[in-house]
This record gives structure tokens, sequence and C-alpha cells, in this order.
């Protein structure tokens, strides 16, 4: 009896160990990466770059916050999925423009809603356009605006009454806007999120038109109008936005919400794609895209993308503020090295500042040539660098800048005989040295906000908020504005190539290389085609497992 | 009569602690490999063959070869090279800054035990102030605050490693101030600055020269630390710290990069390591023989 029961005893044991280590196993077999789990409840998580520096459309600058904002707003119209010059009802339902393209007039839905509920009207829009051009509110993109008749007069002071700038709503779902000239590519323009309406009521309360501290970016106080809401925002962890239930088309809306990542090193977001805890990876690290490309084709995406990679020089700083010193610093920067040897994301060389587009090419170029550059920093008065003070150069934190820095910091010592130092600094404290000029040479870049190489030149306009080099000329602001006011799109092309001529020939900036996109995307997400401008219609995004 | 000489040989405590260190293996082991390294770091022009800093981004990164022994980095940089020249950096940062918390430490230490009083009380809650301050925070203010140099990291480290050596050679100053020998020389009339470098100072050599052996190893973690978070050495510079960031970011395409640094570097603290626990053990007088 003993024998049988202590056998039993073992044979329970064994059964006990047995179907515990199964169920170990099972348990691991069935358990899910977050990638899976979120695919089924059609969670989007997207790896978004740097921390975003806010939620105000009207303060931010970077393209981490674009990505945040186009999912939290919609403008009078939207972008297309996979059409870059093509654009989709937004807000507005229709809209009609007279014949030379100068006064617009845009029928809003009367369905669209905030997303407390509010109903959306013209005077929202209008509201917004006086708040981005209120002079004491300060907004880095105001002269995103100036195309709008009397909005730089405003903008500048000239005139005080906003009443005069050219935006009407006619009635509560009518609003009209007049242009200082024809401009056929203004919708375009308007699905920028600077053009995104705000709930008048919300910023009232929060310190209303020129505070720009203002509380109501905070979840607890957020009002948008697009397919998604603010639901939560920590610090440096996770920007989390979900499906809003006031949204008009919230029927065509398929996913549930989307968390952004803040991931500044691409080691580790590349990391977090592979362990399954992203379904994009926005960027990826240089040393990986051979890998992808020869290995796993299907995950890496290198889509063209409307942007230019470039260094900005402080021209308000000796001996910066030649332009013989930056042209020999621009000249000896070996461009195609770079996108060869380093960026090899099929990246272009940039020999010019406009990001080239089939109808639109530079008349001026400028060419890898270190014999000129030496020539010229002699003349300038440092043969072979000779008393050249030790400049930095600030770059943002991030694998891949540091790696093109530390290439020109030795192509300048090779070429030129001088020594610079890298400075790196975190993506909200870089923007912030940039924007007050405290820094020698900047690596940066620009990607155009809409299709047309005006996105591109209009920064460096004397007075923009994006210029950002303290570089001023009178000659070039004058061609901007006529290019504002011509509709002849040939014309118009022949203008911007001068400007073009002019930034090249004084060289406030070094460009370096035409960007590519380069990212890893899980095969369930539906919807994400090629486009030269990132910007994603996030409403018709889809997971889906594969 | 032979034997007894010899065990009646009367030897001073230096003498002793000697012999007691050259039986402890591994400290005269850790002291032979720290010493091949730091040999090797310093003739790195010499036997090197190639400059750390040139660039060949035509070959880029390649894994080691008889040309490159440690292979090359995304630029087409020898790391063999890369790799020593590092080394002095690391090895430059973990002395000067022990000399300069030494400096500190026994200056503030020994002030605060000697003279006691209300100027100890408050000399040594400055120090627990300074301990309660998350140290990493108060390089990167530091290293923020003023303009980067390798000077700056020297004083930043020393400034933050200072602390533990200042409550240690206060401790024993206070300790060896009430000894019987001290009181004796104070009643013979010795000049209190003779009492303290005839009498305190060398009985403190014991637990300082430990203490500063064992900060060595810390230093370098510490400047790795700060190179792993881009504060440390600026490029093209690198120390190991900054390199094994670099592979590590780098550790999936080319691993070598990782590798070669990560293995000089902690076969060096091992080394500092082991001399440390070696003379601890030698120059405690209470420890057996």
């Amino acid at each position: 009896m003993g024998l049988v029961r202590s056998n039993r005893l073992k044979r329970f044991v064994a059964l006990a160990i047995l179907t515990s280590f199964g169920g170990l196993v099972g348990s691991y077999a069935k358990s899910k990466s977050p990638v899976d789990r979120a695919t089924e409840e059609k969670i989007l998580l997207l790896g978004n770059g740097s921390e975003p520096k806010g939620t105000d459309p009207h303060l931010v600058t970077g393209v981490p916050e674009s990505n945040i904002l186009n999912s939290l707003f919609e403008g009078l119209v939207n972008y297309h999925p996979s059409k870059d010059a093509t654009v989709i009802p937004g807000v507005a339902k229709r809209w009609e423009s007279n014949e030379d393209a100068s006064i617009w007039t845009f029928y809003l839905r009367k369905e669209a809603r905030w997303s407390n509920g509010d109903p959306l009207t013209a005077h929202d829009f209008v509201y917004s356009y006086k708040r981005i051009l209120t002079p004491s509110f300060g907004a880095r993109y105001a002269d995103f605006f100036y195309i709008i008749k009397n909005a730089r007069a405003f903008h500048q002071g000239e005139i005080e009454d906003y009443n005069e700038v050219f935006t009407k709503a006619l009635d509560e779902h009518t609003l009209q806007i007049g242009l200082i000239g024809p401009f056929p590519h203004f919708l375009l323009m308007l699905r920028h999120y600077t053009w995104f309406p705000l709930h008048a009521k919300t910023i009232e309360k929060f310190g209303g038109l020129e505070n720009r501290d203002s509380q109501w970016t905070q979840p607890d106080h957020f009002v948008g109008n697009g397919p998604f809401r603010l639901k939560k925002w920590e610090t440096n962890s996770i920007l989390e936005v979900e499906k809003s239930d006031t949204y008009w088309d919230r029927k065509t809306v398929r996913l549930q919400g989307i968390r952004f990542f803040p991931i500044e090193k691409y080691s580790t977001e590349e990391a977090a794609f592979r362990a399954g805890q992203l379904h994009y990876c926005y960027e990826v690290p240089l040393d990986r895209v051979t890998f992808y490309r020869t290995k796993e084709p299907e995950t890496i995406r290198l889509d063209d993308y409307f942007g230019t990679y470039f260094y900005r020089f402080n021209t308000t700083r000796p001996p910066l503020d030649q332009p013989k010193v930056r042209k020999a610093l621009a000249l000896s920067i070996d461009k195609e090295s770079i996108v060869k040897y380093l960026t090899l994301g099929g990246e272009r060389a940039a020999n010019s500042y406009v990001y080239p587009l089939a109808d639109y090419r530079p008349i001026k170029e400028i060419f890898f040539d270190p014999t000129e550059a030496k020539r010229l920093i002699a003349e300038a008065g440092f043969p072979n660098g000779k008393g050249f003070p030790r400049l930095k150069i600030l770059i943002n934190t991030a694998e891949n800048h540091k790696i093109i820095a530390e290439s020109i910091q030795k192509m300048w010592k090779d070429s030129l005989g001088i020594e610079v130092e890298i400075v790196n600094q975190e993506w909200k404290v870089y923007l912030e040295s940039q924007n007050n000029l405290r820094y020698d040479i900047s690596r940066s870049g620009w990607i155009g906000d809409f299709l047309d190489p005006i996105a591109f030149l209009k920064i460096f306009r004397s007075s923009s908020g994006n210029n950002q080099t303290g570089w001023k000329n009178d000659e070039y602001d004058r061609l901007l504005d006529q290019v504002n006011q011509t509709g002849n799109p040939d014309q118009r092309y022949a203008l911007m190539q001068q400007m073009e001529a002019i930034l090249l020939e004084e060289l406030p900036i070094a460009p370096i290389y035409f960007y590519n996109r380069k990212f890893l995307i899980h095969p369930s997400v539906v919807g994400w085609y090629p486009k030269l401008l990132d910007h994603r219609p996030y409403k018709l995004v889809d997971l889906k497992a594969p | 009569m032979d034997h007894g000489t010899d065990s009646t040989e009367i030897r001073s405590p230096w003498e002793e602690s000697w012999l007691r260190l050259k039986k402890n293996r591994l400290s005269v082991a850790g002291f032979i490999v720290f010493t091949l390294i730091t040999l090797l770091c310093l003739a790195a022009p010499l036997i090197s063959l190639h400059d750390p800093n040139e660039m060949d981004m035509v070959y880029g990164p390649k894994a080691p070869t008889t040309e490159h022994w440690f292979g090359t980095d995304t630029h087409g940089r020898d790391l063999f090279a890369r790799t020593l020249h590092g080394g002095r950096i690391s090895i430059a940062v973990g002395f000067a800054s022990t000399v300069v918390a030494l400096t500190i430490g026994i200056a503030w230490g020994s002030t605060a035990g000697f003279i006691g009083g209300w100027l100890d009380a408050i000399m040594m809650r400055i120090v627990d102030i300074l301990y309660s301050l998350p140290f990493i925070i108060f390089v990167i203010l530091l290293m923020t605050l003023f303009e980067r140099s390798m000077l700056l990291l020297f004083i930043a480290i020393g400034f933050v490693e200072w602390l533990t050596l200042a409550r240690i050679v206060r401790g024993q100053i206070v300790h060896l101030k009430t000894m019987p020998y001290i009181e004796a020389a104070s009643c013979l009339g010795v000049h209190p600055v003779a009492i303290v470098f005839k009498h305190l100072v060398p009985n403190l050599i014991g637990p300082v020269i430990v203490y500063a052996t064992l900060t060595v190893p810390a230093v370098m973690l510490l400047e790795s630390a700060l190179s792993f978070l881009g504060l440390g050495v600026q490029p093209p510079d690198s120390s190991w710290g900054s390199l094994i960031n670099d592979g590590a970011e780098k550790i999936k395409s080319y691993p070598w990069l990782l590798v070669f640094p990560s293995i000089f570097f902690s076969t060096t603290l091992f080394a500092l390591n082991f001399i440390g626990d070696g003379l601890r053990d030698a120059l405690d007088p209470k420890s057996s023989n």
C-alpha cells in the first residue's frame, strides 16, 4: 500500500511538474509582443524622434510636433494618403476661388465639432489666424501668413485693427481669405499645422491671445478638432492620443489610438522596434542601413523626403560675418563622400538649397572645392587657418548627426587647417540655442511645409522666425514679396531661382544633402504610402495582422 | 645562530607591508598588468601604425585585419590607435582627478579633524550636504556651466570624489589625536605643526594610499559614464568610455568597436582594484601576517 501510494505520489508530482511546465511553455508561446497586442486593439505605436517641445500649433516648429498635431487637429483641407499635391476635404466640405486665385471662400461642414462637443465655426479660424499674427505673441511661423492681405502690416505693427486683415467669417460656416496676389498653391499650404483652427473659448480662458505660456495645451484642458484627442503626455516617456468621439468623420477612423514614443537615440529605437515594441521606427541608425537593405528589405523604407540637411552659420559672430569665411567652410565640405559612405540611405549631395523638383532647378550651385576654399580663407585673413578662432558645431543629440559632424570637423581641418569642436544638446535646448543665436555653427535641416520651392526660401526672410542665422538681405526680401504677388508659374520660378542664387552667393548656410526618409515599418501598418512630404492623415491609416 | 638572527631581525612597518604585498599574487599580477597597459598607451605613437584621427571613409568600418589589428570605425579610423590614445586620456583623467580629490580631501579632512570644535562641525556638515547632492547632476552642472575642457573634466570629477576621503582623513586624525604618543609629544612641547607632519601624516598615509588606488578606477568609470552621456571627452578625441559608448550603439553591425576597448577598460579596472585590495591588506597593521 505504502509503495503504491508513494508511486501515486510520484506520478502526481511528475504530472504536476509537467503540467506547470507545459503551462509555462504554453503561456510563453501565447505571450505576444506589444506590437501584436496593439495591432489587435488597433493602437498604433510610433517612434517619434525627439521629445515634442509642445502641442501648441502656433509655437512649435519641429517635425516630431508636426506628426502629433496632425492627429489632434484638422485643417480646412487634409493630406491625401498617397499624393503630395492633392488635398482631401477637411473641415471645409467645399471651396472656391475667384478667377486669379487670390480670394478663397471655404464652406465649412456644419457637423464639425471640437473635442469638447462645441460646434466648430469660421470664427475659430479667424481667431486663430489673429493669434498667430498678433505681434506680441511672437510666433516664429507668422511670416507664413504674410500672403494674406494686410497680414504683414498687422504683424509688424503698421495697422492696429485686425479687421483690416482679409480673413472674414461671412457667417458661422463660411470663411473667406484674401491674398496679396494670385496663389494657386494656397490649398497645399493650408494643410500645415499653423493653419489649424484653435478653440477660441479655451484660449481665452487660459490667458488669451498673447499668452505664450498658456496652460491650454495640458491634457486636461486641451481642445482639438482632429480625429484623435490628447489622452496623456508624460514627458520623455509617451504622448498618447485616443480616437475622438466628436470628430465629424469618426466612422472612417480605424485606429483606436496612437502612442508617440520620444526616443532620441536611434539605436535604442531600433532595438525597441526589433523587440516588437513599435510599429514604426522613426530613424534607422546609419550602421544598420546596409543590414536592412540586404537582409530585410521589406522592413526598411527609403522614401524621397522634401527636405534639405544643412549647417547654419551664425552670421552675427565674427569671423562668420565674412561671406568669404562662410564660403570657404561651405566649399570644403565633401558632400559626395558624406552621402556615399556615411548616410547610406540613397541621399543626394546638395549643391544648392531648395530640394530639386521636376519643374524647378537651381541656376547656381556650389561644389566641393578645397583649393578655392583654401584661397578664400587666406584672403579672409586666415592663411592655413592661422588665427582662426575655435568655433563650435552645435548638434542635437543623435548619433547620425555626430558621425556627420565628426567627418566635417576633419574635412575643415584637412582643407583649411582650422579646428572646431562639436557640442551636442538635447532637442529642446538645441532649438532654444538656435533660436537665440547662441551658437557658431549649427546642424540644421528644413523640411518643406508644402510642395513649392518657396517653402524653403521663405525662411531666410530677414524677419522670419525660422531664419536663425542673423542673415539679412534686402534684395532677397524684395524678391520674396514679388514672388508672393506673382501668379504666373514661370515668372515665380525665375524669381525664386534668383533668390536661391543670392542665398548661395552669401551662404548663411552650407547645404549638405537632400533628405531621404529612412524608417522601419511593421507589415501590419496599412496605408503608409511613400510621400515626399511625410505627413500622414492618420484617420486613413489602419492596422491589420499580417 | 643563523636562524636565530633571522627570526629576531627587526623590520620597519613599511618593510612588513612590502613583504605582505609581495605575497599577494593577485595584486602583484595587477601591478604588472597595469604597468604594461600604461606603457602600451604611453608608447602608442611608436607602436601604432596609424593616426587615431585619420579618416578613411572609403575604407569604412571593417573587422580586424593584419593592417588594422582591432578593425576600423564608421569613419574608417584605426581602432587600435584609438584605443591606445583613448587609454592615455582615461588613465590621465583617472590619476589627475584622483590628485585633485586627494588634495582637497586631505586638506579638508585634516583641518576639520585637527582643529575640531565648531569648525569641524561646519566643515563636516558641508561635506554631508555635498554628499546628498546626486553627484552626476553636480558634474553635469559644472560641465554645462563652464567651457568644456579636459582640465575642467579633471577638476569636476575630482570635486565629487573628495568627500569620502575627507571623512576618512578626519576620522583618522580625530582618532590619532588621542593616541598616547601624540599626547606625549604635546606634553614635551612639540609645535603643533611638527606634530601634524612628524606624527599624524605618516600614520595617515596607509589609508590614503589605499583609498587613492581605489579612487582611480572609480574616477575612470565616472569619466566613461560622462563620455557615455556625451559630456566627457569631445570628438575627435576619444577615451575608453566614449569608444565603448560608440561601440555599444553599433554592437549589432560592428561588434569589434565594443569588444576591444571594453577588454582594455575592464582589464585596467580589475588590475587597479587588485592593487588597491592588496595595498589595503598590506598597509593595515592589524591584519594578520
